[in-house]
């Protein structure tokens, strides 16, 4: 159950689509849009990707593709349909760009195969899964935004599960989005403000609730540190890879990651 | 009103301006005051220019209701009670005691003559009122009375009528419309956080006798006043006057038509009022209102609950539940601010969230921090219900002769509609609003 939910503020022409239970977090998006009818056809349109994608992604449902890949790419190839083919051809290219530290197999990336040929995938180590927690949310923003785009949506806030953020244009009262960003350790206390306006924003970090689920590939070891890491860019994957990787990278490794990202901005917090 | 030289009078009433500003008031409009017009008259600014000022303040009727209002006043640095009346002696002393520089009258038509009075606040029986309102704004005296209007139609009408025509500052003691939680929760409930409302329905629960102890049985009527038709109009004016004003605030529109009953069921002594009432109120939009009150019975306590489409409102609780799943507190802060036209950042970020087991109906709350909640049994009230601002506000007033906008005729409207209510009962029929009493204000 998604427990979908919307109502449309008539005074300000704004729309509010949520979803409670969808990619393992909660969903909520705000537009600007000139009636109710218009707001609801369009976040029809909307929930009806989000719930496409999941199907994509959702490892605890196993008619979702990635549960088919994890059931079946072990040592033998598996055929996989065109987008999952980019998207896995993405996943390959940031493990690269952040010198392995972003890996969709937790493990070793470098023991899957992908066959341009046919568009398969094959695991060469029988233990190994593939798990799209540190990509997915990135992907559905980049998503919905076309959607919100095409749509002729100007200003709209999309946040999924407060860890992905996305700003199109601006607040309807203000010149961008404004962000605040709470130290998860300490209620109430604000570490810091963020402009967005057609910027993403993605924050990983361990909080009291969640101390440990970020691992780090090469040791396998999970990280315990009272950090915080966001990133503010224009591409809400890159946000999302980033920000994970930045998380376990070594403080002198940064640097040689953010070269090949337009990154706007990062901030590390120490708790 | 006096100027006064010392320092410690040169404070501001610090709690109404927190108040307002609490309430996420900005300089220049808000949508806050589009949903509580009569706000407007007490802004920060507005309390800024009377700084060191005092209005000189008269009370009419200083029994229990009186008395709560001097402990406000006394805390109220704007405000100087200057004459107090009653004609039961021994209630005049209590407040004499709390104020001894006030001077004393047992004759409220006398100190009506006094000049150096800005203010006068009536807390008498319901049948005072018309005749009390009447002669204080004839006297040129800014008024504040104790709700409900009073005990007629007639009565209620010309005192509409007379403040059309007066200059005079008017307030009645609805203190809800000065009450935080119920404040921001109809400004929520007009942004459409609950859709559209379908329903209402307000109950007020007690258990006990609504008497108070009589020195000797000459005192019965005067002092049990509330249980006799010649001096009230029982539990809808005491208690349903509060509740339906507070109906019509939210659904902007006022009852065509009641159908209902009431009786005694339990308290059979002399008393003429009864003590179980069951009312039906109806909108033209279709939209019912349902009143229930009940004083041999406290199970329930005391509650307006507003029904929408997508949730419900306690508003006495200032709580709100969703009917399916809820909003996330950020994203519905962020709607907040767009909807009363506000900008600043929202503690949104953060690493990821992890979704929490989903309870059907969790309550959200329309004030952040402590509240408080008011169980509905005390006679006089309680602390922090908007009675304190309320009273300051008309202080205020006292000094600006700024009229506070809609006090009157909301007050007006629902003790019309108690009085209905009444008939309904009497009469055993659908009582429609009548058209003598019809006021220009708001939709039927
Ligand atoms: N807003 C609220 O929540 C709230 C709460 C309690 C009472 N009230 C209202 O306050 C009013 C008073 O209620 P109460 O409980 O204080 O009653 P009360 O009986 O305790 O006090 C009334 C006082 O008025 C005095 N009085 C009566 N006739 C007078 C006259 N002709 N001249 C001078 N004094 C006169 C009485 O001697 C008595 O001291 C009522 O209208 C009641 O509805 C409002």
């Amino acid at each position: 159950m998604n427990h979908p939910y919307f109502n449309y503020y008539e005074s300000s022409s704004l729309f509010h689509g949520s979803l409670l239970s969808i990619m393992g977090t909660r969903f909520d998006i705000l537009f600007v849009i000139e009636n109710k009818v218009t707001g609801e056809a369009l976040w029809d349109k909307i929930q009806s990707e989000l719930i496409r994608l999941d199907k994509l992604f959702n490892r605890f449902d196993p008619e979702s593709e990635v549960s088919q890949i994890n059931a079946g790419a072990c040592l033998s190839p598996f055929i996989v349909s065109s987008e999952m083919w980019d998207i896995l051809l993405s996943c390959k290219k940031y493990h690269q760009q952040t010198n392995g530290l972003f890996d969709i197999t937790l493990q070793n990336f470098n023991k899957v195969l992908l066959d341009h040929k046919d568009k398969s995938i094959m695991f060469v180590d029988k233990d190994l899964r593939i798990d799209f927690g540190g990509y997915a949310k990135g992907y559905a923003i980049e998503k919905i935004k076309g959607i919100l785009i095409e749509n002729n949506v100007q200003n709209s806030f999309i946040n999924f599960g407060n860890s992905s953020i996305f700003g199109l244009g601006k607040h309807p009262y203000g010149d961008c989005w404004s962000i605040g960003i709470e130290d998860p350790y300490q209620k109430g206390k604000m570490l810091g403000e963020y402009k967005l306006k057609d910027d993403a924003m993605s924050t990983s970090g361990n909080m009291p609730s969640n101390p440990k689920h970020i691992v780090n590939p090469f040791t396998g070891v999970y990280n315990e540190e009272k950090k915080m890491v966001s990133i503010i860019t224009k591409d809400s994957v890159d946000a999302e890879v980033l920000s994970t990787s930045l998380m376990i990278a070594q403080i002198e490794k940064r640097e040689e990651i953010l070269h090949h990202f337009n990154t706007s901005e990062i901030f590390v917090y120490n708790l | 009103m006096k100027k006064s030289p010392s320092n410690k009078n040169d404070q501001l009433d610090l709690g109404l301006r927190k108040f307002i500003k609490d309430l996420g008031y900005i300089a220049g409009g808000s949508v806050l005051l589009a949903s509580s017009p009569w706000l407007q008259s007490c802004t920060p600014e507005k309390l800024e220019e009377i700084k060191g000022q005092k209005a000189r303040i008269a009370l009419i009727g200083t029994g229990s209701r009186g008395v709560y209002h001097i402990h406000n006043l006394l805390n109220i640095p704007h405000a100087e009670i200057v004459a107090l009346c009653d004609n039961y002696p021994p209630n005049l002393k209590t407040a004499s005691d709390l104020c001894p520089k006030a001077k004393t009258y047992t004759d409220y038509k006398k100190m009506l003559e006094s000049k150096d009075i800005d203010g006068v606040i009536i807390s008498t029986p319901l049948n005072w009122h018309a005749p009390m309102v009447l002669d204080s704004l004839a006297a040129g005296k800014h008024t504040f009375c104790e709700k409900a209007m009073a005990l007629t139609m007639d009565e209620c009408k010309s005192i509409y009528d007379t403040y059309q025509k007066t200059d005079k500052v008017l307030y009645f003691g609805m203190q809800r419309l000065y009450d935080e939680k119920y404040v921001k929760a109809l400004q929520m409930i007009h942004s459409g956080l609950i859709g559209d409302i379908v329903g209402m329905r307000c109950h007020w629960f007690r258990n006990n006798d609504w008497r108070r102890p009589v020195p000797s049985p000459e005192l019965e009527r005067k002092i049990n006043w509330r249980l006799y038709k010649e001096s009230s109009a029982g539990l809808m004016t005491e208690l349903g006057s509060h509740q339906l004003e507070v109906s019509n605030w939210a659904l902007k529109r006022i009852p065509d038509s009641v159908i209902g009953m009431g009786d005694i069921v339990f308290w059979k002594d002399s008393r003429e009022v009864c003590d179980s009432i069951s009312l039906t109120y109806h909108y033209k939009n279709n939209v019912k209102t349902t009143y229930e009150t009940l004083i041999s019975n406290k199970f329930n306590g005391m509650g307006e609950q507003v029904l929408g489409n997508k949730g419900t409102m306690e508003l006495a609780k200032g709580q709100y539940f969703f009917e399916d799943a809820e909003p996330a507190p950020a994203i519905l802060q962020l709607i907040n601010q767009v909807e009363s036209k506000a900008f600043s950042a929202v503690p949104i970020a953060g690493p990821s969230w992890v979704p929490e087991i989903e309870t059907q109906h969790q309550a959200n709350y329309v004030i952040k921090g402590p509240i408080s909640i008011n169980p509905g049994i005390s006679t006089t009230g309680v602390d922090k219900d908007g009675s304190d601002e309320l009273i300051s506000a008309f202080c205020q007033a006292s000094i600006t002769g700024e009229k506070a906008k809609n006090i009157v005729e909301e007050c007006y409207c629902s003790t019309i509609l108690c009085l209905m209510g009444n008939q309904a009962i009497e009469q055993q029929k659908k009582i429609d609003f009548p058209e003598k009493y019809k006021i220009p204000y708001l939709n039927f």
